[in-house]
């Protein structure tokens, strides 16, 4: 049931950002979705898990954009790691704490792509990767104090609860 | 005793993967024909949904505008009414100076209802997802290889030129816009005496930004092409692409580059890409 309705949320990430959010972008920023789930999973698991999810979460990406392969499963493989790093340092429960979090790790998130697509031959300007990078992390912060409440209290209690083997 | 960290070799590894996404992101760019059966798969099964999704939030979106920006709907209602007087005094200037059989004149008409439109085979598609992300300017629509659709494939509205598709499965195909960087289009400008000067059409991030489709388009001159604000863009035909005389654009603004050796037009694109919903894609008789 817990994949499941994982994998249901990864299909709502891929498709939600160009069909809802495509009407509530803010000069042209939607939120990334997909990205912000990796940094909820990567709160809620150890780090090699975490890591796997992102690794996964952005290969499933990539594929479904069908071009520049590996961008996102590296990016979100670095975000997951970040994530989960912080998350060993910082408090779980502070939702506060989280939706800075979740800003942090979006903007590392975002910058990457922007030196990926650089790095691929693809032309932006500096001031518009800084308004991606910022703008994206800015979306993806607001979403936090609307979904973590839930998703956290599904991770720590309900469906999506993660039990370590040695648990079960 | 703690466990020792090869540094090196972590180096190593980190060195390698950087190397390997580099080169996966190099050869699987836009235009690139790899096969991508998982992504085709899940492109298909998510399609449907995608679709009822955006028209749903495209009729929420469209019936409670007036809600959600009275003062522009009135402002706009406004304008309207006085383009609507204009366009009256237009029609009935426009009418003798088709009498009088001015080239320019013909042109300008042809630019609401290009004939050169008509003559190829197309097929209509709905867009059923825009760009998933805000990194690029593209649209998807619910027409596939099954319909004849190929990469590279000229992609038309009613209006004029829309992009061209960069990736295909079987149900749907990927469009990447003119309005991005990465969409050029080989174009010539119609002058007032219909002579044709030619350049390339880029989306824009000097101007503007990249993110939004107003001024998003420019075209490089050479400081003496005649060229003046109002003039027609059309696609040139040499690039491959598109084929000859779809209508791209109108030139709103041109600058002088600093060096005084070049200078810019920015084109004001003719078709609405942020109200689109329908698109052509040219199959064929290119």
């Amino acid at each position: 049931m817990r994949y499941l309705l994982i994998a249901f949320l990864f299909l709502l990430s891929l498709i939600l950002p160009g069909t809802v959010f495509y009407f509530w972008d803010w000069s042209g920023i939607k939120p990334d979705l997909m990205m912000l789930l990796v940094i909820y999973l990567a709160l809620h698991h150890r780090l090699l898990t975490g890591v796997i999810w992102g690794l996964g979460a952005g290969l499933v990406q990539d594929l479904y954009l069908g071009r520049y392969i590996g961008m996102y499963t590296l990016t979100l493989a670095v975000v997951a790691l970040f994530s989960s790093w912080l998350s060993q340092r910082w408090y779980r429960d502070n939702f506060p704490l989280m939706t800075l979090l979740v800003f942090l790790a979006s903007a590392l998130g975002q910058l990457l792509i922007g030196f990926l697509s650089l790095a691929a031959g693809l032309a932006w300007s500096g001031q518009d990767i800084i308004r991606l990078v910022l703008g994206i992390g800015i979306y993806n912060a607001v979403l936090v104090p609307l979904t973590y409440p839930w998703i956290h209290r599904s991770f720590m209690y309900g469906w999506l609860r993660y039990r370590p083997k040695y648990e079960q | 005793m703690g466990k020792r960290v090869n540094a090196t070799g972590i180096a190593v590894l980190v060195f390698f993967l950087l190397l390997g996404v580099l080169i996966s992101i190099r050869l699987t760019g836009l235009d690139s024909r790899f096969p991508n059966p998982i992504g085709g798969a899940l492109q298909r099964a998510l399609s449907p949904v995608e679709k009822t999704l955006l028209s749903l939030g495209s009729a929420i979106k469209n019936n409670t505008r007036a809600l959600w920006s009275f003062h522009a709907v009135e402002q706009e209602n406004q304008a309207l009414r006085e383009k609507v007087e204009q366009l009256t005094g237009d029609n009935l200037k426009l009418k003798q100076e088709v009498l009088a059989g001015l080239r320019f004149q013909a042109l300008d008409e042809g630019v609401f209802r290009s004939p050169d439109l008509d003559k190829f085979n197309k097929v209509g598609a709905t867009i059923i997802n825009r760009s998933p992300t805000s990194w690029y300017q593209t649209l998807t629509v619910n027409r596939g290889s099954t319909d004849g659709v190929k990469i590279n494939d000229p992609v038309v509205a009613n209006l004029g030129l829309v992009g061209k598709v960069v990736s295909v499965t079987p149900t749907t195909a990927d469009v990447l816009l003119i309005l991005d960087g990465e969409g050029q289009v080989s174009a010539m400008v119609r002058g007032s005496a219909g002579e044709a000067t030619f350049g390339i059409v880029q989306g824009t991030y000097k101007r503007g930004s990249r993110l939004s489709s107003d001024g998003n388009l420019q075209m490089m001159l050479r400081r003496d092409d005649n060229v003046n604000v109002g003039d027609l863009v059309l696609s040139s035909g040499l690039g491959g692409v598109y084929p000859k005389n779809i209508p791209v654009g109108k030139i709103k603004e041109i600058q002088l580059d600093p060096t005084g050796l070049l200078k810019t037009a920015f084109i004001e694109p003719l078709v609405n890409f942020d109200s689109l919903e329908e698109v052509y894609l040219v199959t064929g008789g290119k």
